[in-house]
């Protein structure tokens, strides 16, 4: 029933995730979206986004040394598998080719609409 | 800096085992960091919500279809649906009861959350502060009034550094302008208001378009709002259009921004702002009739700034003749906690926040009572049930959780059911609340959740009982069908649940006859005036000859008299100090002689004014009420002879002459004592012509004063109100308590009844047998029927003993707060009383008789 698709969020948290290579983890993620982003999420939604990602094996995870601030806790720290980098770029691709199809007269139009 | 237990508890026991570690580090740690620059509360609250987003498939649990708990939970809820279908009817009287109550709750409370959320969507509202001037006369009496001099306001701004921004309302005054965007397209308005540029610096109304930082800065600008935008140019975006003021100079207005609609939940309304361009009103103390309010700058405190304002105010005053009062209210405090003269509009009033509040509670309590006794009632029903349940190895636990579900499966109904009732409320009631409300709208959902988890709680609670009680039952015991003392020990529990229900149907009913009885009072007693059948046309003004008008209008049979005035009875008047040498204010409006016949006015001495004599025509002579010569420290002796009547620095500037006094008449609301009233007799054109219009056909009669009007004015259509209705507006508050009280009072006897009758059901189906012997014996029917009503009459007559005193005491409180005021007789009890009995009596008696003519043989056969 998994799709290989990457949902908008899941491709912004696999981007975030190899933006914090190596220290990406729950908490990590949510804060760098939040800066890069604006976007407020609660930390439920990043680890629900990380969890499906895992099992579509886009990523890959382990858990590093516990700290003070977390009460003793480990935390999970994930990193971008092949498949991962793979599904990113043909995201990409995607995007850029369907970008540079659009005419340029398309951009042209909109200044005009401007100066009216 | 440790996050809630509670919350960690409830993480632990959904979450799966293997996420726990890395998701309680992840919470903990950004706990930590929210709990550095935030209050304990804060932090534990967004704690909470993030341990809520947790509630997702992924963390949880895994709980496999058929674990034993699933299938055990599952045939709970079969058994539930099973039960509540086999005793349908107790299912439908319990969700119906549970339902009204429901939506009585809901409906008052989102009332209530409207009324209590008035100016607060303004920005920073809790810094936004109205300043006001009581006034206070020579004998230390103190006026309320909310209207302050227009110098207040830039001075309050120049003087205190906390003051970051100040503004004016200057109202309409009961003035309607003639708008119009062409000539064919004129409207009268009344939602007009005079203002600073500043009004933007303290009020949040957003523009849609244009721009609200420079939306006033001249005079000819106007900010106008979207549906007057559409009323004029059939479209939104017009700025930069122009709109023409006709009357005098014409003047045109450019129209600088349109703002979205003022929203209902504001104390002032309006739909066209200007800029006020009087000038030297920065020097004027005299005058007030502008309303002023400030907005504080982040961190300043109003209390410090109150204790400056008297020294500062009367600075500004010339020498102490004046001791009026200066002080501020919060801007979100002024809809419900004040009521000063000239407020901008009638304002909501705390104590009926409070009654309706009281009223929510009682009736969600009277339909879980209700619910409970019906539960409990029945439960001897399910006596064998459970005791073959116990028989076969069910724990208490389980056998009360199966209730719970059932109670909740009733509970789910009943709120569906109260939601869709409170829904239709609102629909049919919005005319009463004077403003539209739904469920669905946004700024409503949040608390109708809320209010389900009350009611979800509430029920819950009241479930609970039943639930104990049915899975208390000793299974040897129960499976022989014997009831054991908890039985009769809920029996007297049931009684005690039909009391506390019938006293709080009692107080309702007690406390609907008081308001009614007011509001009766009020509308027939004495005014001292006749407003009946008064017709005020309000624009007078654009009649040309006032006078010919007036002589081709009494020709109209059913005119039997018409006069001019400059104010409204019971509507519109003005103020100015009068008295020497203690100055106090008078109501006053300027009059024509024909006034006092048009409004029924009674002379108790003197005389009226009259067209011949020159003194009354040069306005030397004034007539007053009672109260008017009371305060003028005049008798009647006085009555005719030329007196001071008022002075400025110690000397007399007025003397003139009262030639006449009526009779006092009420001119406020009666909450008021009748205030001094002073006329005045002026020949000149007048806002108001009053006509008396004799009892007949009205609509003919309309008809043909407006033929009239139109041969005297150049088409602009005739504005005008029936005196009574004008009168009646000033007890709408009264008269929407009343109305809200009497709804409530009938849904929770409804309820109340609902219960009594089940219970009566169940008293006569234990007791078929006894009957059917008692009638073999040859016992009458009315013997038998008084035996069990008997009972029944007890109880009720039990609780209207509690209830009448505490019903007593509370609407006698209420009461004070009018002046003028009905009186609580024995007869209130007694029909109070009366009713509470006569419903019991016919509900049971219903049953009971039933049972009593039913044929003996039938209900003594099985076994």
């Amino acid at each position: 029933m998994k799709g290989t698709q990457l949902g908008e969020f899941e491709e912004l948290v696999l981007l975030i995730v190899g933006v914090l290579f190596p220290e990406a983890y729950g908490l990590g993620i949510r804060q760098e979206i939040n800066d890069q982003t604006g976007r407020k999420v609660a930390i439920g939604a990043i680890h629900s986004a990380l969890n499906r990602l895992e099992s579509k094996g886009y990523l890959k995870s382990e858990l590093a040394n516990a700290t003070h601030e977390r009460g003793g806790r480990r935390k999970r720290l994930f990193h971008i598998t092949v498949a991962g980098k793979r599904a990113l770029e043909k995201n990409h691709e995607i995007r850029n080719s369907l970008w540079n199809q659009i005419p340029d007269l398309a951009w042209k139009r909109l200044s005009y609409d401007k100066s009216i | 800096m440790r996050p809630p237990k509670s919350a960690d508890r409830f993480l632990s026991w959904f979450c799966q085992g293997k996420l726990l570690e890395e998701v309680k580090g992840d919470l903990h740690e950004s706990y930590r960091i929210e709990r550095a620059h935030k209050r304990r509360w804060h932090a534990n609250m967004i704690y909470w919500y993030e341990v809520l987003h947790f509630l997702r498939p992924f963390a949880m649990k895994g709980k496999r279809k058929n674990s034993k708990k699933t299938i055990m939970y599952k045939s709970y809820l079969k058994f539930a649906v099973r039960n509540v279908l086999k005793h349908k009817a107790t299912a439908i009287m319990n969700v119906l009861s549970l339902g009204v109550g429901i939506a009585c709750f809901i409906f008052i409370f989102i009332y209530l959350k409207g009324e209590l959320s008035y100016d607060r969507f303004h920005h920073d509202a809790d810094r936004i502060y109205r300043v006001v001037i009581d006034f206070v006369d020579s004998n230390q009496r103190r006026l309320p009034d909310a209207t302050t001099p227009p110098a207040l306001a830039p001075a309050l701004k120049r003087d205190f550094p906390e003051v970051a921004s100040s503004v004016r309302l200057y109202p309409n005054w009961g003035r309607k302008f003639l708008l119009g965007a062409s000539n064919n397209n004129k409207f009268h308005e009344e939602g007009l208001i005079y203002t600073d540029s500043t009004f933007f610096d303290v009020f949040s109304f957003p523009a849609i378009y244009g721009d609200t930082q420079n939306a006033l800065a001249y005079p000819d600008q106007m900010v106008i709002t979207r549906s007057a935008a559409r009323k004029y140019f059939g479209k939104e975006d017009v700025v930069g259009e122009v709109l023409t003021m006709y009357g005098g100079k014409n003047e045109t207005f450019r129209i600088s921004a349109v703002l979205e609609d003022v929203p209902v939940h504001s104390h002032f309304k309006f739909d066209f702002l200007l800029k006020i361009s009087r000038q030297n009103l920065e020097q004027d103390w005299g005058w007030y009739n502008y309303y002023t309010y400030i907005k504080l700058s982040p961190g300043a405190d109003v209390a410090n700034l109150e204790v400056k304002f008297q020294p500062f105010y009367e600075s500004y005053q010339n020498e102490q003749e004046n001791h009026n009062i200066i002080y501020s209210q919060a801007l979100t405090d002024i809809h419900l906690k004040s009521n000063l003269k000239w407020e901008l509009e009638a304002n909501g009033d705390m104590n009926n926040v409070y009654i309706f509040a009281i009223l929510a509670v009682f009736v969600l309590v009277v339909s879980c009572i209700n619910y409970l006794n019906l539960t409990v009632a029945e439960s001897y029903k399910r006596f064998k049930e459970v005791g073959i349940r116990k028989v076969f190895g069910a724990y208490k636990k389980s056998l009360i959780a199966l209730f719970m579900i059932e109670t909740l499966l009733i509970i789910s109904i009943s709120l569906v059911v109260g939601s869709i009732l409170s829904e239709l409320l609102f629909k049919y009631l919005g005319e009463i609340l004077g403003r539209e409300i739904s469920l669905l709208q946004p700024e409503n959902l949040g608390i109708f959740l809320g209010i389900c988890l009350v009611v979800l709680v509430t029920g819950i609670i009241a479930g609970l009982f039943p639930a104990l009680h049915l899975s208390s039952f000793k299974a040897a015991l129960a499976v022989k069908g014997i009831f054991n003392r908890a039985g009769r020990s809920a029996l007297g529990l049931r009684k005690g649940l039909l009391v506390i229900q019938f006293a709080i149907s009692a107080f309702m009913i007690f406390g609907t006859i008081v308001v009614y009885r007011q509001l009766q009072y009020m509308k027939n007693a004495d005014k001292g005036f006749l407003p009946e059948q008064v017709m005020v046309i309000e624009n007078a003004k654009s009649i040309k000859n006032q006078e010919a008008f007036k002589t081709e209008l009494l020709k109209v049979a059913n005119i039997p008299a018409a006069s001019l005035s400059s104010g409204v009875l019971g509507g519109l008047n003005w103020t100015r100090t009068l008295g020497y040498p203690d100055g106090f204010v008078m109501n006053l409006f300027d009059i024509e002689p024909e006034f006092i016949e048009t409004m029924g006015l009674e002379f108790v001495t003197g005389r009226n004014f009259s067209r011949e004599r020159p003194t009354d025509v040069q306005g030397l002579t004034i007539v007053v009420n009672e109260t008017g010569l009371r305060e003028l420290g005049m008798t009647h002796e006085d009555v005719g002879k030329s007196l001071p009547l008022a002075s400025q620095n110690d000397s007399i500037t007025t003397y003139g002459k009262v030639i006449g006094v009526v009779k006092d008449f009420h001119f406020t609301d009666f909450k008021k004592e009748i205030k001094p009233f002073a006329f005045f007799y002026r020949e000149r054109p007048m806002d108001y012509l009053n006509l008396k219009v004799s009892a007949g056909n009205l609509s003919e009669t309309l008809v043909a004063i407006e033929d009239i009007w139109y041969d005297f004015t150049d088409g602009i259509p005739m504005k005008y109100t029936f005196l009574d209705q004008t009168f009646a507006d000033l007890h709408a508050r009264e008269k929407r308590l009343s109305d809200i009280i009497l709804c409530l009072t009938i849904l929770a006897l409804f309820i109340a009844f609902m219960g009594m009758f089940a219970i009566a059901n169940m008293t006569v189906k234990d007791r078929l047998k006894e009957i059917a012997i008692r009638k073999v014996l040859g016992a009458s029917v009315t013997g038998i029927s008084n035996m069990v009503t008997k009972k029944f009459l007890l109880l009720v007559l039990v609780a209207n003993v509690i209830a009448c005193p505490v019903a007593y005491f509370t609407m006698q409180k209420w009461l004070e707060g009018f002046a003028y005021r009905t009186s609580l007789g024995l007869a209130l009890f007694l029909v109070a009383i009366g009713s509470t009995l006569l419903v019991t009596w016919t509900t049971v008696g219903f049953r009971v008789l039933r049972a009593a003519f039913s044929n003996p043989v039938k209900n003594l056969r099985p076994e």
